[in-house]
């Protein structure tokens, strides 16, 4: 059902893109002071919010998995944090580059970078605990509950960190974060756009942990039946 | 499900407190902590209060995740969990009996850091420690129900043992923040005694949704971390 999918969203994933890169390159307007460097915020922006989409679907699964033990629910609740860490990590690449052409250095202490990074290191926990030898069972609920409980986590870490100090931009603020029209036209097509590429990532991702456990049901049936043929 | 849970929480002081190692290795860990930090001052050299604050909350941190390790474990140990989740309550009270266990540990503890930190890190104390010491109550609580509702996975399984500090440290990070500005609001010296009274009391204010927070999460997640319900 899923595979059906998949060429579709890819088709209309290289279409959005080569739109989108016509838009950064072409249409919108060079930045005053930082020039080229600031081409990197189309990219940057679309996959720091497709990351906290792809988190808080994590933690929605997983807390269906927790009160209806589908297997499905949890597949779903892993893709998603899986791809949440990738776009998280990319997200935070091309935060430290983006941030060495306007502030000068890699790193500094933010509300968005902060939460993007302690979000990054739950859900890289979160992955380790799946990689453990633990009852499929198990690692289902220790999963769910970190994702649950990191998702949770999010409002009081982006307040506390706020409440620390803070640099970063509101890229949309009242009167558009000032970016130029073109600016706000590109970023929000990046934004949309990038659906395509998310969607086809997280369906394929599902779907290929959805095959791997039917493979380990076959596995351990055929143990099983060569186990009783053995005995017989 | 309370008086249940102060009977966990008392057969667990019983056991740690009257067996001196475990409590004995946590304590020096954190005194270890702050007295290295102290080897990089200069002679003289005095540190800030935001700093000082540091040291003292990562003691505090390395210590609590060792007290809920040994805290699981023991029940681990003595095969004792089984008869835990057959009490005849809510499974919620051994989260509850270990949170007050914990917590009382985690006091036990920071009462040898606290003078550590004037003595190492040439510290004072400053006119406003009512609110470091508020600071501190509402922090322990926060650590200690984060310890006790994540110390239930530690246990077990080889290699989960420091699964705890790395889950654990991130999810703290908002607390801290609140509990390093409130307790260096305590540490300043009497004459730079300035404050920000607004601040302080947004600062008690995310130290006591996080309390709140991980409190409800906690009752409504431990049977499936415990039990696997």
């Amino acid at each position: 059902m899923l595979q059906k999918l998949f060429l579709p969203l890819a088709i209309l994933a290289i279409i959005s893109v080569a739109i989108s890169q016509y838009l950064i390159f072409i249409y919108a307007p060079l930045e005053q002071y930082l020039g080229y460097a600031q081409k990197i915020f189309y990219f940057h922006l679309p996959v720091a919010w497709w990351s906290f989409v792809s988190f808080f679907l994590s933690a929605v699964f997983g807390i269906l998995y927790l009160l209806k033990k589908k297997q499905r629910y949890d597949n779903i609740s892993y893709a998603s944090a899986e791809l949440g860490f990738v776009l998280a990590t990319l997200t935070l690449i091309t935060g430290s580059i983006w941030g060495r052409h306007s502030w000068g250095v890699w790193w500094t202490w933010d509300p968005k970078l902060t939460t993007a990074l302690v979000l990054w290191f739950i859900f890289a926990a979160y992955l380790v605990v799946r990689t453990m030898p633990m009852s499929q069972e198990q690692k289902g609920n220790i999963s769910a509950v970190i994702a649950i409980i990191g998702f949770l986590d999010v409002p009081l870490i982006f307040f506390a960190t706020r409440l620390w100090r803070s640099i970063h931009p509101a890229v949309f603020n009242a009167e558009g974060g000032g970016l130029e029209p073109e600016m706000v036209h590109t970023i929000i097509f990046c934004v949309l756009s990038f659906v395509f590429i998310w969607l086809w990532f997280w369906l394929y991702r599902i779907n290929q942990l959805e095959q791997e456990k039917q493979l380990e049901q076959i596995r351990t049936e055929l143990l099983y039946n060569e186990e009783s043929e053995n005995n017989d | 499900m309370f008086n249940i849970a102060l009977l966990i929480a008392k057969k667990d002081l019983t056991i740690i407190l009257g067996r001196s190692a475990g409590l004995c290795q946590a304590l020096l860990l954190g005194l270890l902590l702050i007295f290295l930090f102290s080897l990089s001052l200069e002679t003289g050299q005095k540190l800030s209060p935001h700093a000082a604050a540091t040291m003292f909350w990562l003691a505090s941190v390395f210590c609590q995740v060792l007290i809920f390790q040994m805290l699981y474990t023991n029940e681990e140990q003595n095969s004792a969990r089984v008869g835990l989740q057959t009490l005849p309550c809510q499974i919620q009270a051994i989260w509850l009996g270990k949170f007050f266990a914990g917590f009382v540990l985690l006091l036990l503890s920071q009462l040898l850091f606290i003078p550590a930190l004037f003595i190492f890190l040439s510290q004072h104390i400053g006119l406003h420690y009512g609110y470091s010491l508020l600071g501190i109550f509402l922090t322990d609580i926060g650590i200690c129900t984060c310890g006790s509702l994540l110390g239930a996975l530690c246990v077990g399984q080889s290699g989960k043992e420091s699964l705890l500090s790395i889950i654990i440290f991130p999810l703290l990070i908002p607390l801290l923040l609140s509990a390093i500005s409130l307790s260096s609001v305590g540490l300043l010296d009497f004459e730079n005694s300035f404050y920000d009274i607004a601040q302080i009391q947004q600062w008690l204010g995310i130290a006591f949704a996080f309390d709140m927070m991980f409190c409800a999460a906690s009752l409504i997640l431990f049977p499936f971390l415990y039990r696997g319900e």
